[in-house]
């Protein structure tokens, strides 16, 4: 067969994914969950190590194990890497690159996914 | 009972009609300084020229071999000298100004270089002339509603128009539209009302053009006493879709397009076979081959399928040829598009065989018009594929779209004339408008009786079966009696389901009920009354042309019966015949 | 040959000058699987709801006045191949008239208010313009666009901003390539919300002529911070 590409077959729009929709959704948890995550360190931090949170750190013995969890390392470092490169994307779309809103998705979702495993096979030993 | 709610208005120009017809007479209309109304049966883009794939014959120059003498003579060789000459003439010497109108606009026809544009053929054509532009009939249509909204021209979307008014003289003096998205009459008073309703193709079981074209403008005018004619010719696309059903008849234009012919008049087009792997096409016309007019390539093709050489699905193969998919594919990628989500993509890559068959897609007849685009009935003018005599027996491929341009123009012209002149009590004949509104509604309050989706269906059946591409006096004879059946027993009794006036389908389908019964029985009894074959007409029992017959059958509708009349063709050193009949009324 | 298919379709039924509210109901079609979504409604109109309205005229994918959402998604029922299960309702964010069908009369006054018709700084001269073979393609691909809408009703940033919608920021586009435009195109897309897109892209995934609106607002993105002229590219 020729190698020219044909015009799409859009007969099963409503069956495929939503690529715009679903970046956007991420983009927006990502987006929150590093605020969240920016308030909750701050927070955290100044609890363990400011003398005027002496008392409350001592009844939350938890906090230095909250922040040894490796899922809550994989999500974080996910959301951190999705927010940044998905908006990297947006930015070199505006600039002039052309990148095909499919490939950009899972190119981006696949390297934050990595970084995001990385975090937890770091807390793994691997 | 209530009386129906009329809700009167004035205009000097009221066009029925949101196709390019309609539109350029808005356009003509509105600059010669007449107030415009434009009525769409649906939503504006919703017309036939939305949907072609916008292929505009013209000469450009651009051929030095070309002259508007060898277009003009195409034309009557294509129309087997029935055309009406002068409106055959005009067509070939107006053709490129309008393109350049349509330039204008902001088209951007396709070019070989800055200001050459790009040339192709189509079937029956002797010369390559053909200009496109890769958006189509979409890009047409759209720079033209942009030139709507620039001057402001008011369009009613969901209006139908259901008739016209005339006064005691049987002058139009103005339109009874339906505004089907409140289910509310409108009575527009105007000084010229422009018929742009398109053609028929709906009459059809397997059609081409838009759920909307049901001959409404050319039934309203047959009624208003307007002559019509070449009411019996209607063109066939040779090949459409086979499938899937919704796709079931949408043109795939011609053999063609399909093969070098696209090019040069004398390659091959697309070869055609049956379920046998046979060239039957050979037999009909050896010389052009697949390169031949519409109407030879759809009566071949609908032989064979009759005579059970087609395949499973109802249709025969096109063999198209690899070499012009990138030159398709880059002048009608829309096309391709279709290909590939009908059928595949080795069809869409012109590689393998394309399953194909007729379809009912063009009104060659229609209402009576001289080079002004007035008819017999003042008041009334009529343009596009609602108006006959410029194609004669059998369109080119590629023509509709000047035709459309040319004519349209015209008639918004003519119109803004005979509103300046005319100022008469429009609104006077609310009276009428209230009558007719009432008739119309009588299908509402019925609780028994027949759905207008299934007289329908037997309408398109009886036509696709006996006054389509196959015809025989016997048939016809009995379709004629059919209609009359259909009308006085079967019409009275249509209902409608939904008790909202709003989009009520069905109401607006009974209205249409009655435009098909009037346009079909007046095909009918004019194919009955040509005893020969030319051009898009066919009878088994006269298969040949007969040369005493190279001329026109007038239908008139008088005191409610059908009056077929032979007439001689008009050509081009005669008078318009027009100007003898203006002012005589049924 | 295509099979016989059973199909549910739910459809959303609403009457604004008699009905309370919406409400959907439900009719099982014997289809085939080769069937299209307007097919399924024909069929239900033809032989279970008489009353049901519904718009559409070309069924070839080109007038673009069927469009309605297909389980959430906005796409033309002529062009989108039928399911097992389909809940089929108006285009949304349009007011509905009745059942699946919507008052167009805000996207016609969008349009006209862009003017998109070409603005001359003189007058036609007649004959062909001088335009690029490859422009007067790009210009006609950009203006194969349906208006269907179905851009307008996918878009997120239509839905939570002041903006009018991809398909008029692609007219506008269209017009700001044509050589003998000379309108100021870049504002009309900045006064009409073009700074809200979100770059998500779904209005190119939906389109069913092929086209991307993201990508004509990119572009006049780029003019906005970087100066330049349409024409030039």
């Amino acid at each position: 067969m020729s190698k020219t590409a044909l015009p799409r077959n859009t007969t099963r729009q409503a069956e495929a994914m939503l690529y715009g929709e679903a970046a956007r959704k991420l983009h927006r948890v990502s987006g929150a969950v590093i605020i969240l995550f920016v308030l909750v360190h701050v927070i955290v931090q100044a609890v363990r190590h400011a003398p005027i949170f002496a008392t409350a750190n001592a009844a939350a013995p938890w906090l230095q194990a909250l922040q040894e969890q490796n899922w809550v390392h994989a999500i974080l470092f996910f959301c951190i890497a999705f927010h940044t490169f998905y908006g990297l994307k947006l930015l070199a779309g505006e600039l002039g690159f052309r990148l095909h809103y499919k490939t950009a998705f899972w190119a981006v979702v696949i390297v934050s996914a990595l970084i995001g495993l990385r975090e937890v096979l770091r807390y793994a030993g691997i | 009972m209530s009386r129906t709610e009329v809700f009167p208005e004035h205009t000097d120009v009221l066009i029925a009609g949101s196709g390019a017809a309609g539109m350029r007479a808005a356009i003509a209309a509105h600059d010669a300084g007449a107030k415009v109304v434009l009525l769409a049966k649906g939503p504006r883009r919703a017309n036939h020229t939305r949907m072609s794939g916008g292929r505009y014959n013209a000469v450009s120059g651009l051929n030095p071999g070309d002259t508007t003498d060898a277009f003009y003579q195409d034309t009557l060789d294509s129309g087997a000298g029935i055309n009406n000459y002068r409106l055959a003439r005009i067509l070939a010497d107006e053709a490129m100004d309008r393109a350049y109108d349509l330039e204008s606009y902001g088209l951007a026809w396709d070019r070989t270089d800055i200001r050459k544009y790009y040339m192709s053929m189509t079937g029956g054509g002797t010369f390559v002339r053909t200009l496109g532009s890769v958006d189509e009939g979409i890009g047409i249509t759209e720079v033209m509603l942009h030139q709507l909204h620039k001057r402001g021209i008011r369009i009613c979307d969901f209006h139908m128009l259901a008739d016209v008014v005339q006064d005691d003289d049987g002058r139009v003096v103005g339109g009874l539209a339906l505004d089907l998205s409140k289910g509310a009459w409108r009575y527009f008073s105007a000084g010229a009302v422009v018929i742009a309703t398109g053609g028929t193709s709906q009459l059809y079981e397997t059609s081409s053009g838009p759920a909307i074209n049901t001959g409404d403008g050319i039934a309203i005018a047959l009624r208003a006493g307007a002559e019509l004619v070449d009411i019996e010719f209607m063109q066939f696309i040779p090949i459409s879709f086979v499938y899937p059903p919704s796709a079931r008849g949408y043109t795939l234009t011609e053999p063609a397009h399909y093969g070098m012919r696209h090019f040069d008049p004398k390659a091959e087009a697309a070869h055609l076979v049956n379920n046998k792997g046979e060239r039957f096409v050979l037999k009909h016309d050896p010389v052009r081959r697949e390169g031949s007019t519409r109407d030879v390539l759809a009566r071949a093709i609908m032989l064979e399928i009759l005579e059970g050489r087609g395949t499973p699905e109802g249709g025969v193969l096109m063999l198209p040829d690899s070499k012009v998919f990138e030159s398709f594919l880059k002048e009608r990628p829309i096309y391709v598009k279709r290909l590939l989500e009908n059928y595949g993509e080795g069809q869409a890559r012109l590689e393998a065989p394309i399953q194909v068959m007729p379809s009912a897609l063009y009104t060659l007849g229609g209402v009576r018009i001289d080079p002004s685009c007035r008819c017999n009935v003042p008041g009334l003018i009529v343009g596009g594929e609602a108006a006959g005599g410029v194609h004669g027996a059998n369109r080119l491929g590629g023509s509709s779209m000047p035709d459309i341009q040319v004519f349209g123009r015209r008639a918004g012209i003519a119109a803004a004339e005979d509103a300046k002149e005319y100022a008469g009590a429009g609104a006077a004949q609310l009276e009428k408008a209230h009558a007719r509104a009432a008739q119309l509604e009588a299908c509402i309050g019925r609780s028994d009786g027949v759905r207008p989706p299934d007289v329908k269906k037997r309408i398109q059946k009886l036509m696709w079966d006996h006054v389509g591409l196959v015809r025989n006096g016997e048939k016809l004879t009995e379709t004629l009696a059919a209609f009359r059946n259909l009308r006085e027993h079967v019409l009275p009794t249509v209902k409608v389901t939904s008790k909202s006036r709003v989009l009520n389908r069905e109401w607006m389908e009974a209205l249409e009920l009655e435009n098909l019964l009037d346009i079909g029985e007046a095909m009918a009894a004019s194919s009955l009354q040509r005893p020969e074959t030319r051009g898009a007409h066919y009878r088994t029992d006269f298969p040949e042309t007969d040369p005493n017959w190279t001329a026109n059958l007038i239908v008139r509708r008088h005191a409610g019966a059908l009056n077929v009349e032979k007439k001689a063709v008009v050509m081009l050193d005669q008078a318009s015949p027009q100007r003898e009949n203006v002012g005589a009324i049924a | 040959m295509p099979s016989d298919i059973k199909l549910r379709a739910k459809i959303r039924r609403y009457d604004p000058s008699v009905d309370a509210e919406p409400h959907y109901e439900t009719y099982e079609v014997a289809g085939k699987d080769n069937w299209r979504v307007l097919d399924v409604i024909r069929s239900v109109y033809e032989h279970q709801a008489g009353d049901l309205a519904y718009q559409f005229a070309c069924r070839a994918g080109r007038c673009g006045t069927c469009a309605v959402k297909v389980n959430g998604v906005p796409v033309l029922a002529c062009q989108e191949r039928c399911k097992p299960e389909m809940r089929i309702e108006p285009l949304t964010p349009f007011p509905v008239l009745r059942d699946l069908v919507v008052d167009r009369t805000e996207v016609e006054a969008r349009y006209e208010k862009h003017a998109l018709t070409p603005q001359r700084a003189t007058e036609y001269a007649g004959g062909p313009e001088a335009i690029e073979p490859k422009l007067a393609e790009e210009l006609c691909h950009m203006d194969s666009c349906l208006a269907c809408m179905v851009c307008v009703s996918g878009c997120p940033a239509v839905a939570e901003r002041a903006f009018d919608g991809p398909a008029f920021m692609l007219k506008l586009r269209h017009m700001a390539k044509h050589p003998v435009d000379t309108g100021n195109r870049l504002e009309q897309a900045i006064d009409a919300g073009m700074l809200e897109c979100f770059g998500c892209d779904l209005c190119t995934q939906l389109c069913p002529a092929d086209l991307s609106p993201a990508q004509a607002i990119r572009e006049f993105r780029r003019e906005m911070i970087f100066g330049g002229s349409a024409k030039h590219e």
